[in-house]
């Protein structure tokens, strides 16, 4: 189980690493922590021609701190979260999310920014950025650009990344003190890909919610409905009648089985943020 | 094309040529013959292959030994010496934490760097913490129990120096 | 333990047959020192990386291969002297089919070995492999047990009528009567899944040509080189004289190391052929997909019992999706013979009738896995038993005691022909029962659960053969007939001693517990004792280590072999200490005579170097061979019964173990730490099979599960802390009444499981019957009764 051959260009900024990705006659891929995509070339799964190494990109390493938001370079690592090592404005979601990605030896080489661009349905860090609306910042030969997280996945491992472009940073915005999050993972096994994950965030001041299921053979989906009645108060049976109808008319075709366990999953995130306030 | 690549193997400066394709682990392996990192998945799920890379545990088959230039690398073999890695194969031994032997260097650098950081650790979390590390011979109860009692051993002699040292 | 064991006069002993002594072999591994197949490199070694079928079923129209790696490439055409495995069971009406090396006309398999590439790096070989153009034309997938036996099927093997090995049939007893006279009748279809065994490390050859001695060197991670050199020098046509098999530390074995591989033969054939050193490494995928898998039963039952729920006759159909090979020297009957062949387990159930069927399918060969054939067996028969206790409204924990064999009759003949030489099942079953606290577990099931999770006790039992021998073997018609097993027992002239013997350790603690029933007859410390194994050319030919057979036959072995060494040491002892035989004592590596001693070393040296320091007529030298079989060759049947309490959590599907228990007995315990741990290794991988492994197939025969991302193994959150609660009953027919053990913890698990989740989705009326128990089936079987929506 060996990769195929490929060349090797260690990046020395982002704009040498969008420079080396610009070059549309190869297959290029950059590499950040590799947690997925080595086992990936391994496994030969994963074509490349060129890897482009980002991990002396110093600049994708800082995290800044600003006002509304704190940006976080795409090569923190999950462990940086777990740790505590980097800001947080999530009111303990971000490390907490941390702590609950595969194993300590892959949180320690594992990125944020490679775990989104990756966009496997199931992982972590993409429904928790779009619980928390963050946006992710691109950047490509035609410069930079803002893509909600909301809107950056667009299928399983299908983002609206550009050729050529890579993931910067991810800008978190500081969420008000006054919200609660709620997370329930269903995994048959820890560290495992989750087979349901739901994030729910509640702030009772301003009477609002948002609820966000992954892990649903796609994008996670933003349960708009799911979260007016939480805002609304809405619990218990009433509650679950909602989720329900919500994601059946998602389109997601979920078999009967995974549907009651989505419908589980998200209640119980929603009553983990509630039992917080 | 090889590339040329310097890190500190075990405390020694080593220089090595290697296909950008080739893995940290077959470098280890293969090339400087440090053969207690152990092959189990070469997809970074089992954990046998398990080292230190700039002091952090990382999976050895999923490291490109191209990307590592300038690293300091510490396998099982560079922990012979090292006082709480001593204390965690005598813990091994006592509590019988081992049958094959195969996964047990890289439950051991995993456990070594659980205790570095929490030296307090016990029971579930013991086993929360050593999830990324598979083992198909013990059931993981002897493993649990050896790093338990190696925690409480460790801490004792921690606890011995310091009052030495007063 | 200071009591002697069979009535022998023996010294008091601290580290002998009943010591938890730590284990010799630990020191090696833990330095990181064992070393692997992988570890290994000889001077000139090319990698080998195998082209191997990407498709299940297709006829080989052409091979194309680049023309830069001609040479590097090797084809059936290039071994034509490598003779296909053929392992033919003798039962009756078996179909025989070969099992090439390399395969040349028609694929049959996804993994079926196609050509060998080489080049001096792993990745390169794979290059080559990749590169090479195979030309298919494609064939119908037999993909399922199903499919294969439907009415004009596509057949896995041209030359056959159908898609059945064999089916074979035990009738003891009248079974229309039963049905007849039964008031209660219960049927059960039944399913566990086919999934691989998955030794941490995966199987590996390394072959190379021994100039200086004229013979083929070939190291394996097998769990049997003696056996693999007699089939590999048939296969090869070379005799074994000029054949020596090495079995290096083993990364685990657990069964299918334990089969003759074609890869073996074709690494080790073209190693010849070439006259290169070689080195295949088997990687996870190809351990996933083309090592011999493990289990895949179907069952049909039926109990006929009486309105108590005592069983009076038993029906029952095993299929077993045997894959599309017949393993070398088990054969492709051997797990639906063994599971029909033990179905009746620890129960007395006189009138039992079944058929046993091993159907070919265009999967990997099916192969032993720990456990062989009874884990089906447990899980068959100990849900069926829950199903007749709840059909007959009673606590499943007293229907199943009062069903199994009482200790009066022991020793005992099943209705399938097993002699049950001793043992106590009830006891053993109201020891674990008594455990968990039934009571309690019933009282909270009667009050609603805060978290909406229901709460299910499972319990099951089972009997296993263990350490047959030559009767058994026999009877099961193999090749190779497993009836003994070796020891040579060698001292060095400085009073150390060496023990060969022919069974391999993988993680048994053989070099400890081998080492301890050499102090028990000799008084030598446990870690002046070596234990060399695993090489032909060192070892006595013997069997290996399976079928839990190890401790017992090559226990005994070590006695006798060193009892005889103990007589000779006590004569030349007492010679040296000028004092009667009857006299002196063996302790602590020395001979005592009153408070005078003499130590091994001094014998050693007297026997060695200086034979006229030895009595008159003393033959110089010490060292002695014996050969072990048990006193009856038809198995001592160890036995158990484990007990759990998990919740399900009707939500998720997700099943949680909160308590676990094993009592079990497997005779007299050499090493009770070894054995613990050995109980909890295979609970471990018996909730593997459960709860969690498994490898399905598409309809185009592709394995849906080939690496550890979608193939999971239980880690150290998944598996409980086992209780092990012991007991002892030394078998009447062996070397200090040892029974096997290593196996066992594997068997009952998936019974026990199963049997919980039932009582847990008891109140929903919900019942599930196949394994691996995954959220989806639960979540599934609790939807079948329960309308959606109602749910969350």
């Amino acid at each position: 189980m060996k990769p195929a051959n490929f060349t090797y260009h260690r990046a020395t900024s982002v704009e040498d690493a969008v420079a080396a990705l610009a070059d549309t006659s190869q297959m290029s891929r950059v590499l950040a922590g590799g947690q997925s995509l080595v086992p990936m070339l391994n496994l030969r799964l994963a074509p490349v021609d060129t890897l482009i190494d980002l991990s002396r990109v110093a600049s994708l390493k800082t995290v800044d701190e600003q006002s509304s938001a704190i940006r976080y370079g795409a090569l923190t690592t999950h462990a940086a979260f777990e740790d505590g090592r980097v800001p947080d404005g999530s009111n303990g979601l971000m490390p907490y999310v941390g702590t609950q990605i595969a194993y300590r030896a892959v949180r320690t080489r594992g990125t944020i920014g490679g775990a989104v661009a990756l966009a496997d349905p199931a992982a972590d860090w993409l429904t928790t950025i779009i619980a928390l609306e963050a946006d992710v910042i691109a950047i490509g030969a035609n410069g930079r650009r803002t893509i909600a997280a909301g809107e950056f996945a667009i299928g399983p491992y299908m983002t609206a990344l550009q050729d050529g472009e890579l993931i910067e940073a991810i800008a978190v915005p500081r969420r008000p003190a006054s919200e609660r999050w709620g997370h329930e993972k269903m995994a048959r096994k820890t560290g495992e890909y989750a087979e349901s994950m739901a994030i729910a965030l509640i702030d009772r001041n301003r009477k609002t919610a948002r609820v966000v299921l992954g892990a649903a053979d796609g994008a996670p989906i933003v349960l708009a409905e799911t979260a007016r009645a939480v805002a609304g108060g809405q619990t218990d049976d009433s509650l679950a009648s909602v989720i329900r109808t919500e994601l059946v008319a998602s389109g997601r075709d979920f078999a009967p089985a995974k549907l009651l366990m989505h419908s589980t999953v998200i209640l119980r995130a929603v009553k983990k943020a509630a039992a917080k306030q | 094309m090889k590339t040329t690549v310097s890190a500190t193997i075990n405390g020694v400066a080593q220089t090595f040529e290697v296909e950008p394709r080739t893995s940290l682990a077959d470098v280890l392996r293969e090339q400087m013959r440090l053969t207690a990192t152990h092959l189990g998945c070469e997809h970074g799920v089992c954990g046998a292959c398990t080292v230190l890379i700039d002091g952090q545990p990382a999976r050895s088959c999923i490291a490109l030994a191209v990307t590592l230039d300038g690293a300091a690398i510490t396998t099982l073999e560079g922990l012979a010496d090292d006082p709480l890695m001593q204390t965690l194969k005598a813990s091994f031994h006592d509590q019988h934490g081992l049958q094959c032997g195969f996964c047990t260097p890289g439950m051991l650098m995993s456990g070594w760097d659980l205790l570095k950081r929490k030296p307090d650790i016990q029971g579930q979390d013991i086993r929360v913490a050593m999830s990324g590390n598979l083992c198909r011979c013990t059931g993981y109860q002897g493993i649990v129990r050896s790093i338990e009692k190696a925690a409480q051993t460790a801490k004792g002699q921690v606890s011995q120096t310091k009052g030495a040292a007063a | 333990m200071n009591q002697t064991l069979d009535g022998r006069d023996r010294i008091v002993r601290t580290q002998g047959v009943g010591a938890s002594v730590k284990r010799n072999e630990d020191k090696r591994l833990l330095n990181g020192q064992g070393e692997y197949l992988g570890d290994l490199q000889v001077p000139g070694m090319a990698e080998v990386a195998f082209l191997r079928s990407p498709v299940a079923h297709a006829r080989i129209r052409g091979i194309e291969i680049p023309e830069a790696h001609k040479g590097s490439v090797f084809l059936a055409s290039d071994i034509p002297f490598a003779k296909p495995i053929v392992a033919v069971s003798a039962a009756k009406g078996f179909n025989a089919s070969d099992y090439p090396a390399l395969v040349s006309d028609k694929v049959r398999f996804v993994g079926d070995l196609i050509a060998i590439c080489i080049a001096p790096t792993r990745a390169e070989a794979e290059d080559i492999a990749q590169s090479c153009i195979v030309d298919f034309e494609d064939l119908p997938a037999v993909w399922d047990i199903d499919v294969a036996t439907a009415a004009g099927a596509p057949k896995v093997h041209d030359h056959w009528a159908d898609n059945v090995y064999v089916e074979t049939r035990i009738e003891t007893g009248d079974i229309a009567a039963v049905r007849a006279k039964a008031e209660v009748t219960v049927k059960r279809n039944l399913r566990m899944g086919r999934h691989a065994g998955v030794s941490l490390e995966g199987r590996g050859v390394l072959a190379h040509f021994n100039r200086r001695l004229d013979e083929l060197t070939v190291y394996s991670s097998t769990q049997f080189p003696h056996v693999i050199r007699t089939i590999m020098a048939t296969c090869l046509g070379v005799s074994e004289a000029k054949l020596r098999v090495i079995a290096p530390d083993v990364g685990g074995g657990f069964g299918p190391k334990n089969n003759f591989h074609p890869e073996e033969l074709a690494v080790a054939a073209l190693s010849m052929k070439l006259n290169r050193p070689l080195r295949w490494i088997e990687d996870r995928r190809e351990h996933l997909i083309a090592s011999p898998h493990a289990r895949e039963h179907r069952y049909e039952l039926t109990a006929y019992a009486d309105s108590k729920g005592k069983i009076l006759g038993l029906e029952a159909v095993v299929v077993v999706d045997a894959g599309a090979y017949s393993v070398w020297p088990w054969t492709a009957a051997m797990e639906a013979g063994m599971s029909a062949g033990i179905m009746t387990g620890p129960y007395d159930i006189p009138v039992y009738h079944a058929r046993a069927i091993s159907v070919a399918t265009n999967k990997s060969p099916l192969g032993p896995y720990r456990g062989v054939g009874r884990s089906g067996a447990c899980f068959a028969i100990e849900t069926l038993v829950d199903a007749v206790a709840r059909e007959v409204k009673r606590e499943p924990a007293d229907v199943r005691i009062e069903n199994m064999v009482p200790l009066e009759a022991m020793p005992y003949r099943s209705a399938t022909h097993k002699y049950y030489d001793s043992g106590d099942y009830p006891t053993c079953a109201q020891m674990a029962r008594d455990a968990v606290d039934l009571p309690g577990i019933r009282a909270r099931q009667a009050k609603p659960s805060p978290d909406g999770k229901l709460i299910g006790f499972g319990m099951a039992s089972y009997t296993e053969q263990s350490a047959h021998g030559t009767a058994e073997w026999v009877a099961r018609g193999l090749p190779v007939v497993f009836g003994y097993e070796p020891a040579l027992a060698r001292f060095t002239p400085d009073g150390k001693l060496i023990l060969f013997v022919g069974i391999q350790n993988h993680g048994q603690g053989l070099e400890t517990t081998l080492a301890q029933v050499a102090h028990e007859e000799l008084g030598i410390p446990v870690a002046d004792v070596i234990v060399r194994h695993g090489d032909s050319s060192v070892s006595p030919y013997g069997m290996g280590t399976f079928a839990s057979r190890s401790m017992t036959m090559a226990g005994g072995a070590v006695s006798i072999a060193c009892g005889q060494l103990a007589e000779k040491i006590l004569r030349i002892g007492a010679h040296l200490l000028q004092a009667p035989k009857d006299a002196v004592t063996l302790r602590d590596g020395k001979v005592f005579f009153g408070q005078q001693s003499v130590s091994f070393a001094q014998i050693g040296e007297a026997a060695f170097l200086h034979p006229e320091r030895l009595p008159e007529g003393e033959e110089p030298a010490l060292e002695a061979n014996a050969v072990y079989q048990p006193g009856r060759s038809t198995g001592a049947f160890s036995y158990a019964t484990h007990a759990c309490v998990v919740t399900v959590d009707p939500g998720t599907g997700h099943v949680e173990i909160l308590d676990y228990v094993v009592c079990h007995d497997c005779g007299t315990m050499v090493n009770p730490m070894i054995v613990e741990a050995q109980v909890v290794g295979g609970v471990a991988q018996g909730l593997g099979t459960a709860l969690y492994e498994e490898i399905p197939y598409d309809d185009n025969g592709q394995p849906l599960a080939s690496t550890f991302l979608d193939y999971m193994i239980p880690g150290a959150t998944e598996v409980p802390d086992v209780r092990v609660l012991h007991m002892e009953t030394p078998s009447p027919h062996t070397r200090f009444g040892i029974k096997g053990m290593g196996e066992g913890g594997a068997i009952a698990p998936p019974a026990v499981i199963i049997n919980a989740i039932n009582d847990a989705l008891k109140p929903l009326g919900a019942e599930i019957g196949e394994t691996p128990a995954t959220p989806d089936r639960i979540l599934d079987a609790i939807l079948a009764v329960k309308p959606a929506g109602a749910a969350a």
